[in-house]
C-alpha cells in the first residue's frame, strides 16, 4: 500500500487541531496571517539536475524557473521555493523530504 | 550539490516508443544494485545515524521545538515506508530487461537514498578529493559515485517527458 503524504496530513488535521487552539505563543508570534516559507538547503550529496527535476515534478514550475531556483540554492545555500498556509507548507516540506532534499520550513518575517 | 557523472554516448537507459524504458546494465551492477537495495532497509528500520539525511529537521530551531516533535511523529514511518517501497522495487527488478516509468521513478528514488546514506559515511563535501586507491574508502566512494552517473542517467530519461513550460498549476 501506498503510503502518501495527503494522508498523513490529513490525519494530523483531523487530530491535533484542539491542540494547536492550546499553543497561542506558536500561532500568534508573528502572525497567523504570516506565510510560511518551505526551503531548500545545498547539500554536497544531491545532483544538481535531480534538484531541478524535482521542483519541476513537485510544484510543475517550468525548467527555468526550476532550473534557476537549483542554482540559488547551488550559489547562494538556499531558497524559497514555495509558500503558503503552514499545513501547505508542511505537506511541500514532507514531499521535498521524500525526494531526498534538504527542506524545512519558517515564517516569513 | 554534486555535479553530474560521465554520459556515455549510448546511454544504458532509453525510453522505447511503447513508454516502457529499456535497462542495459552488466549482471554484476545488477546484483550490486539488488544487494544495496536488500541491505538499506535494515538500517532504515533501525535508524542507523548513517541515514540521518534522509531524516532532515522540518523546523530547524529550539523555538519549534515542538512543532518538530509533532512532525516527526507524524511522518517519520511515512518516509520509512516511502524509502522502502522504492527500495523494494529496485531489488525486486534489478535484473528487469525493461521497466514502467513509475519503476524507473522508483529506481531514481532508491539510488537517490543509498546516495545519501553514501555521501553521509563518507562525509562528501562539494571541493572534497577522492580518496586514495589505497584507502579503504576508495570502494565505498568509487560506489558513491558510480550511483551518481546511474541517477545522472536516470533524471536525463525522466526530465525528458516533463513539460518544458511547467504545468498551469506550476505558473506562480
Amino acid at each position: 500500500m501506498k503510503v502518501g503524504p495527503s494522508t498523513a496530513i490529513g490525519a494530523r488535521q483531523a487530530q491535533t487541531a484542539p491542540v494547536e487552539a492550546e499553543r497561542p505563543s506558536l500561532d500568534e508570534s508573528p502572525g497567523t496571517d504570516t506565510p510560511w516559507l518551505v526551503i531548500v538547503w545545498n547539500d554536497p550529496i544531491n545532483l544538481m539536475s535531480f534538484v531541478t527535476f524535482v521542483f519541476q515534478k513537485l510544484f510543475g514550475y517550468s525548467k527555468e524557473k526550476a532550473t534557476k531556483l537549483m542554482l540559488d540554492v547551488h550559489h547562494k545555500g538556499r531558497a524559497v521555493v514555495s509558500s503558503g498556509t503552514r499545513e501547505r507548507a508542511e505537506l511541500d516540506v514532507y514531499r521535498l523530504q521524500e525526494h531526498g532534499l534538504w527542506a524545512t520550513m519558517e515564517q516569513s518575517s | 550539490m554534486g555535479h553530474h557523472g560521465t554520459v556515455e554516448l549510448s546511454s544504458p537507459i532509453r525510453r522505447r516508443r511503447d513508454g516502457r524504458y529499456a535497462i542495459r546494465l552488466d549482471p554484476n551492477v545488477r546484483a550490486v544494485l539488488a544487494n544495496l537495495a536488500q541491505q538499506l532497509p535494515v538500517a532504515l528500520e533501525a535508524r542507523d545515524p548513517t541515514t540521518r539525511r534522509l531524516f532532515p529537521p522540518a523546523y530547524p530551531g529550539a523555538a519549534f521545538e515542538q512543532a518538530e516533535q509533532e512532525y516527526r511523529e507524524l511522518v517519520d514511518t511515512a518516509l520509512v515506508n516511502h524509502h522502502r517501497k522504492a527500495l523494494d522495487v529496485l531489488a525486486a527488478t534489478a535484473d528487469a530487461d525493461t521497466l514502467s516509468e513509475e519503476e524507473l521513478n522508483d529506481w531514481l528514488a532508491a539510488v537517490g537514498s543509498l546516495r545519501l546514506v553514501f555521501g553521509t559515511r563518507l562525509d562528501v563535501s562539494e571541493d572534497m578529493v577522492p580518496p586514495d586507491p589505497e584507502d579503504l574508502a576508495a570502494a565505498e566512494y568509487g560506489l558513491y559515485e558510480f550511483l551518481g552517473e546511474l541517477q545522472y542517467l536516470i533524471i536525463e530519461v525522466l526530465a525528458a517527458e516533463l513539460p518544458e513550460r511547467g504545468r498551469p498549476d506550476g505558473a506562480l
